[in-house]
C-alpha cells in the first residue's frame, strides 16, 4: 500500500514536471497574442502612447489594431501575469475542469477534447486488443514447442515485424486492403457505428502488429523460463493435459516483463496514433494537436499533452495494481 | 499429438547433473551479423557518395515520365513528378542516416554522462537525474518534437537535436543501471582505495564498460531515430529541403499514386526496412555478444 | 509370484550437447511390486533423477531415450507418446525436491489440488474443494480450510512439502515416485515427512520410488536398494543384504560416509576422494575406478558386468568389497600405497582403521 502511494506521488510529479514544460515551452517559444489577434497585435503600444506611432484605430482601423483591445485581450487571458502565476492559474483552472478557450474556434478546449477523444481512445483501445489477442496465443504456440518449426518462424517473423515503422505499416495495410483489395475504406467513414468500427480496423492493426511482435518476443522468452520450473514438472506429473498447464499455470506467473513494458510503451504508443491517425485520415486528437502546434493553439495543444500524460500515469498505476493481482505475493509487500 | 511441452534445452536437466555446459558456442556475432554490417556499410557508402554517383540530382526530372515501373533505367522507378526514385532513395538516405546518427550521437553524449554520474554519486543527484529520465520518457515523445520542431526550424540540424533529446532517457537509464553493476566491482572499489578521483574513476574505469552496454543501444536506438524522422514526416514536419526516406513514402502513399505506381512508396520502405533491420539486428548481436541484459527502448 | 507392478530394462538415456552427448543413464534395470517401495542412491549426476524424469515422461524432446519400460503390462513409452489422459496422476505422480518451486507460486493451494481431483475424476469445483481440505487434514496440515485458501509463499517449507504431498496423491496413485522429497527442507521435519510417506504408503498399498542422496534416508524404509554411479546401477539388493553385505566399493564407501548410530561419537566419517565422473565420451573403463581404493589394472580397461539377475543381490564390480578377491585387491593396494588408478591410499586407509 505504501509502495502504491509512492508510486502515485511520482507519477504525480511526474504530470506537473511534464505540463509545465509544455506550459512553458509553448508559452515561451511563441507569443500567443499574436495567435489571437494575428499580425497587428505586434503593434506597440507603448509607442502609441508616446506619440512616435500613429494609432490607427482613430482613423477607423480595424479594431484589431487597438492598443485597448490587445490590452483587454492580454487581461483575458492572463498574458501580462509571470509565467509560473499563468502556469498555477492555468493548473487550478485544469482541476476545475477548464482547459480554456482554444484561439483557433473560441470552442472550449474540453470541447473539442470532448469530439476527439473517444475516437482515439476507440483506436488506442482497439489496437491494443488486437495486440493481445494476437501476442498471447502466438507466444503460447511458440513457447509450447521452443526452438522448432513453428517457433524459429515465428522468431523471424516478429523480428521483421519490429523493423516496420508504424507509418510504413500503415502505408502497406493501407494499399492492400483499402486500395488494392477494397476491404476496408479509404476514408474514415462517420456515417454509423459499423462504419466507424470498421474504419478502425486497419489503423488499429497497424499499431498491434508491431506491439504484438514485442509482446509475443517477451512473453515466448518467460515462458520458456518459467515451463522450466519444478511446478510445471508437479503440473505434469499430476497429468494435466497441455493446454491447461500452458494457460492455467505457466501463462499468469510469465506476465510480468510484458506488463512493464506496456506501460513504458503507453506514451511511444499515443505518439504513434498521431501518425496512424494521419494516414488513415481518422478525425482524433491525433490530427487535432499537429494542427494545434502548427497554429500554435497554446490551449488545445496544453489540453491534450495533459490528457495524454494523465493516461501515461494512470496506465502506469494500473500496471502496479495489476503485479499485485497476477503475484500473491507482491500484495503482502 | 505427444503430450508434450518441450524444455528450451537439455542444459536445465543437466545442470542438475552439475555438468559445465560449455556456452562457447553461444558468443557468437553470427553470419547474420555481418550480413546486417555489409548491408549498413553499402548503404551509408551509396549515401555518402551521392554527389560522385552516376545518377540523378534528387530533384531532376527524368526522361521517360511519371509513374513510371521499375526499368534497367529507373531500378526503382520514377514518382509522380517524374523524378528517379533509386536516386532519391540514396539522396534521402544521406538525410535520415545523418539524422540518425547526429540524433543518438547528441543522446550519448548528454545521456551517457548523466547516467553515470547518477549511478556513481547516487543519492539526491541520483534521484533528481532519474527524475528528469522519468519524465522524459513520460513525454509522449513525438509531441515534444514536434513543438520543437515546430517553433523552431526544420533545419537537419533541429530535427537531429530533437531527436537527440528522445534518445538521452533511455541512453541515460541504461549508463545508470550499468554503472550502478560496475561501481560495486572490485577494480572500481580498487582505485577508489587507493584513491583515485571520481571524475578519473568515472572516465578511466567506468566509461569503458559502461560505452559497451550503450554502443548495442546506440545502434538500436539509430533504427528507432531513422524511424521517427520518418514519424515527422508524416506529420508535414521533418527536415524542409530535400528528399527524406519519410517525405519519400509519405509522397507515394497517396491513394492514387499507391494504385498506379506502388513502387514509389514501397522502394523506401523497403530500404528503411532493411536499414532498420540491420541495426536492430547488428544491435540485438552486440548485447547477448556481452551479454547485456538491460534493454530501455 | 505375479507380475511386478514395473519393470525397467535396458533402460538408457542420452543428452546431445555442445561439447558432445551426455550418456545420463546407462543400462539401468529393475522391477518394483506392488505395494513395495525401492529406494535409488547416488550422487548428484548419477542419473537418479533423470531415470525418474524418465519414467514420469518430463525429460526434453532432445533427450534419446532407449529400453523398456512397462507398468502394469503397459509400455510407458507407448503411453506417452499417444498422449494418454488419467495415466500420469492417476497411475503414477511425482513429488519434487523443492517444495519452494514444485507448487505454482500464484494459486492457491487448495486449487492446486482441486484441479487434479477435477480433471481427473470429474468432481465439481465445491466437491473438489471439501475433497482437498479433507486430503490436507490427512497430510497432517492444521486448519486445512484455512490453508487451502492460501498461496503457497505463505506457508513453511514443511506444510508446502505436505501440499505437494496430498497433491500427488490426490488421485490414489499405485506408483509414486519421490524425488529427494526431504532435501530442501529442516532436517527437524525431515524425518517426519519420511514417516508421513512411508504411512500413506502402507495406508494405500502404494507403490513408491524413492530417490536420495543420502543412504541413511533410505534405510528401514525400502524393501529394494539400488546404488547408482555415473548413469548405471551399480549394486541392487534388498534393504538387509544392502546395508549388511554390501559389495560394490562404492556402496561401501558410502556406508562409510554416514554416520551411524551405533558408532561412537567423533567416529570420522570417511568422505569419498575425487569428483564424480564425466559423462561426455567416457573411457572405457569402471566409472568408479579413478576413486576406487579396490582398482586393479583391469578395473581401467574393461566395465564389469552386472553380476546376478533381477531381483536377487547383483552387483557389478571386478573386486567386489566383503569377498576374498576384493580384500586381496585391496591389501594389494594398501601394500603399493596407491591404486592402480593412482589414488594415495595413505589417508583413507587410516581413517579406516
Amino acid at each position: 500500500m505504501r509502495y502504491i502511494l509512492q508510486r502515485i506521488g511520482q507519477l504525480v510529479m511526474v504530470l506537473l514536471a511534464v505540463t509545465a514544460i509544455t506550459f512553458a515551452s509553448v508559452n515561451v517559444l511563441g507569443d500567443p497574442l499574436t495567435n489571437i489577434l494575428g499580425p497587428l497585435a505586434s503593434v506597440d503600444c507603448t509607442d502609441v502612447e508616446a506619440g512616435l506611432v500613429e494609432d490607427i484605430s482613430t482613423r477607423g482601423g480595424t479594431s484589431q489594431g487597438d492598443c485597448e483591445v490587445i490590452a483587454l485581450t492580454r487581461a483575458e487571458f492572463n498574458l501580462d501575469d509571470p509565467l509560473p502565476q499563468r502556469y498555477v492559474t492555468w493548473l487550478g483552472d485544469i482541476a476545475t475542469g477548464d482547459f480554456g478557450t482554444s484561439f483557433q474556434n473560441q470552442l472550449p478546449v474540453s470541447t473539442v477534447i470532448k469530439n476527439k477523444l473517444p475516437v482515439t481512445l476507440r483506436l488506442v483501445g482497439m489496437g491494443l486488443f488486437l495486440s493481445i489477442m494476437i501476442s498471447i496465443p502466438w507466444a503460447l504456440l511458440s513457447a509450447y514447442r521452443a526452438n522448432r518449426a513453428f517457433d524459429n518462424v515465428s522468431t523471424v517473423v516478429s523480428f521483421g515485424l519490429l523493423a516496420v515503422p508504424n507509418f510504413a505499416m500503415g502505408v502497406i495495410l493501407f494499399y492492400f486492403f483499402a486500395v488494392r483489395w477494397q476491404i476496408f475504406p479509404t476514408r474514415y467513414d462517420p456515417s454509423n457505428a459499423y462504419s466507424q468500427i470498421k474504419s478502425l480496423v486497419l489503423p488499429a492493426l497497424t499499431l498491434a502488429l508491431p506491439l504484438a511482435a514485442t509482446y509475443q518476443r517477451l512473453l515466448r522468452t518467460d515462458l520458456i523460463t518459467t515451463l522450466q520450473e519444478d511446478f510445471v514438472h508437479m503440473a505434469r506429473a499430476k497429468g494435466l493435459p497441455s493446454r491447461t498447464i500452458m494457460v492455467r499455470h505457466a501463462l499468469r506467473p510469465s506476465m510480468f516483463s510484458v506488463l512493464t513494458v506496456f506501460g513504458i510503451n503507453t506514451g511511444a504508443l499515443l505518439g504513434g496514433t498521431l501518425v496512424i491517425e494521419q494516414i488513415f485520415s481518422v478525425p482524433g486528437m491525433g490530427g487535432e494537436i499537429v494542427t494545434a502546434i502548427v497554429r500554435d493553439d497554446t490551449p488545445v495543444v496544453l489540453g491534450i499533452v495533459v490528457i495524454i500524460v494523465t493516461a501515461f500515469v494512470v496506465v502506469n498505476l494500473l500496471v502496479d495494481l495489476m503485479y499485485s493481482i497476477l503475484d500473491p505475493r507482491v500484495r503482502r509487500g | 499429438m505427444a503430450d508434450d511441452i518441450s524444455t528450451e534445452n537439455t542444459e536445465v536437466v543437466l545442470d542438475e547433473a552439475e555438468l559445465e555446459i560449455d556456452d562457447a558456442v553461444k558468443k557468437k556475432l553470427g553470419v547474420g551479423f555481418w550480413i546486417a554490417i555489409v548491408w549498413l556499410v553499402l548503404v551509408v557508402g551509396l549515401a555518402f557518395l551521392a554527389p560522385v554517383l552516376p545518377i540523378d540530382g534528387q530533384n531532376d526530372v527524368a526522361a521517360g515520365g511519371r509513374l513510371e515501373s521499375p526499368s534497367m533505367d529507373h531500378f526503382f522507378g520514377t514518382d509522380a513528378a517524374g523524378r528517379d526514385v533509386f536516386a532519391r532513395t540514396i539522396w534521402g538516405a544521406r538525410v535520415s542516416l545523418s539524422v540518425g546518427f547526429i540524433a543518438i550521437l547528441s543522446g550519448l553524449f548528454v545521456g551517457g554522462p548523466l547516467g553515470i554520474i547518477a549511478g556513481f554519486f547516487r543519492g539526491k543527484v541520483d534521484a533528481v537525474i532519474s527524475f528528469i529520465f522519468l519524465s522524459l520518457l513520460s513525454f509522449p515523445s513525438l509531441v515534444l518534437a514536434l513543438l520543437i520542431v515546430n517553433s523552431l526550424d526544420r533545419s537537419l540540424k533541429i530535427v537531429a537535436l530533437v531527436l537527440g533529446i528522445l534518445a538521452v532517457a533511455p541512453i541515460g537509464r541504461l549508463a545508470r543501471a550499468n554503472t550502478i553493476v560496475f561501481a560495486e566491482r572490485e577494480f572500481v572499489q580498487a582505485s577508489r582505495v587507493i584513491g583515485a578521483k571520481n571524475g578519473r574513476i568515472m572516465v578511466r574505469e567506468l566509461l569503458p564498460n559502461v560505452l559497451i552496454p550503450m554502443s548495442a543501444l546506440a545502434l538500436l536506438g539509430m533504427a528507432v531515430a531513422i524511424v521517427a524522422e520518418g514519424g515527422l514526416a508524416f506529420l508535414g514536419l521533418s527536415v524542409k529541403e530535400g528528399a527524406t526516406w519519410g517525405k519519400m513514402i509519405l509522397e507515394g502513399a497517396d491513394p492514387r499514386t499507391l494504385r498506379t505506381g506502388t513502387h514509389v512508396s514501397m522502394s523506401p520502405i523497403m530500404v528503411l526496412f532493411l536499414t532498420v533491420l540491420a541495426l536492430n539486428y547488428a544491435g540485438d548481436r552486440v548485447r547477448s555478444y556481452f551479454d547485456v541484459r538491460e534493454t530501455a527502448f | 509370484m505375479a507380475e511386478p507392478l514395473l519393470t525397467v530394462r535396458d533402460l538408457s538415456v542420452r543428452f546431445p550437447t555442445t561439447r558432445g552427448v551426455v550418456q545420463a543413464v546407462n543400462g539401468v534395470e529393475f522391477d518394483l511390486e506392488e505395494g513395495q517401495t525401492i529406494g535409488i542412491v547416488g550422487e548428484s549426476g548419477s542419473g537418479k533423477s533423470v531415470t525418474a524424469k524418465t519414467l514420469m515422461n518430463l525429460l526434453p524432446r532432445s533427450a534419446e531415450i532407449e529400453g523398456e519400460v512397462t507398468f502394469d503390462g503397459r509400455d510407458v513409452r507407448e503411453i506417452a507418446a499417444k498422449g494418454e489422459d488419467h495415466f500420469w496422476g492417476v497411475q503414477m505422480t511425482m513429488v519434487f525436491q523443492d517444495p519452494m518451486t514444485s507448487l505454482n507460486p500464484v494459486k492457491r493451494c487448495g486449487e492446486q489440488i482441486a484441479e487434479t481431483l477435477r480433471y481427473h475424476l470429474g468432481h465439481d469445483k465445491k466437491k473438489a474443494i471439501s475433497e482437498s481440505i479433507d486430503l490436507l487434514e490427512r497430510v497432517g496440515i492444521p486448519e486445512p480450510a484455512k490453508r487451502e485458501r492460501q498461496y503457497p509463499h505463505e506457508l513453511s517449507g514443511g506444510l508446502r512439502q505436505r501440499v505437494v504431498i496430498a497433491m500427488a496423491l490426490a488421485c490414489q496413485p499405485r506408483l509414486l515416485i519421490a524425488d529427494e522429497p526431504t532435501t530442501a527442507v529442516d532436517v527437524t521435519v525431515q524425518k517426519l515427512l519420511l514417516d508421513l510417506l512411508d504411512d500413506l504408503r502402507k495406508e494405500r498399498q502404494m507403490s513408491m520410488i524413492l530417490i536420495t542422496h543420502d543412504l541413511g534416508v533410505a534405510r528401514g524404509r525400502c524393501d529394494e536398494v539400488a546404488v547408482m554411479y555415473a548413469g548405471r546401477i551399480v549394486e541392487r539388493a534388498d534393504s538387509h543384504t544392502l546395508f549388511s553385505d554390501s559389495r560394490h566399493p562404492y556402496t561401501d564407501a558410502l556406508l562409510r560416509s554416514i554416520p551411524r548410530i551405533e558408532q561412537p561419537s567423533h567416529t570420522r566419517l570417511d568422505p569419498i576422494p575425487g569428483r564424480p565422473p564425466e559423462l561426455i565420451n567416457p573411457p572405457v573403463r569402471c566409472a568408479y575406478a579413478p576413486r576406487c581404493r579396490f582398482a586393479q589394472r583391469n578395473c581401467l580397461e574393461e566395465i564389469p558386468d552386472v553380476s546376478g539377475v533381477v531381483g536377487m543381490h547383483s552387483f557389478a564390480c571386478h573386486y567386489p568389497a566383503n569377498t576374498e578377491r576384493g580384500e586381496a585387491a585391496l591389501q594389494s593396494n594398501l601394500d603399493r600405497g596407491e591404486t592402480a588408478g593412482g589414488l594415495h591410499l595413505h589417508a583413507v586407509a587410516e581413517g579406516a582403521s
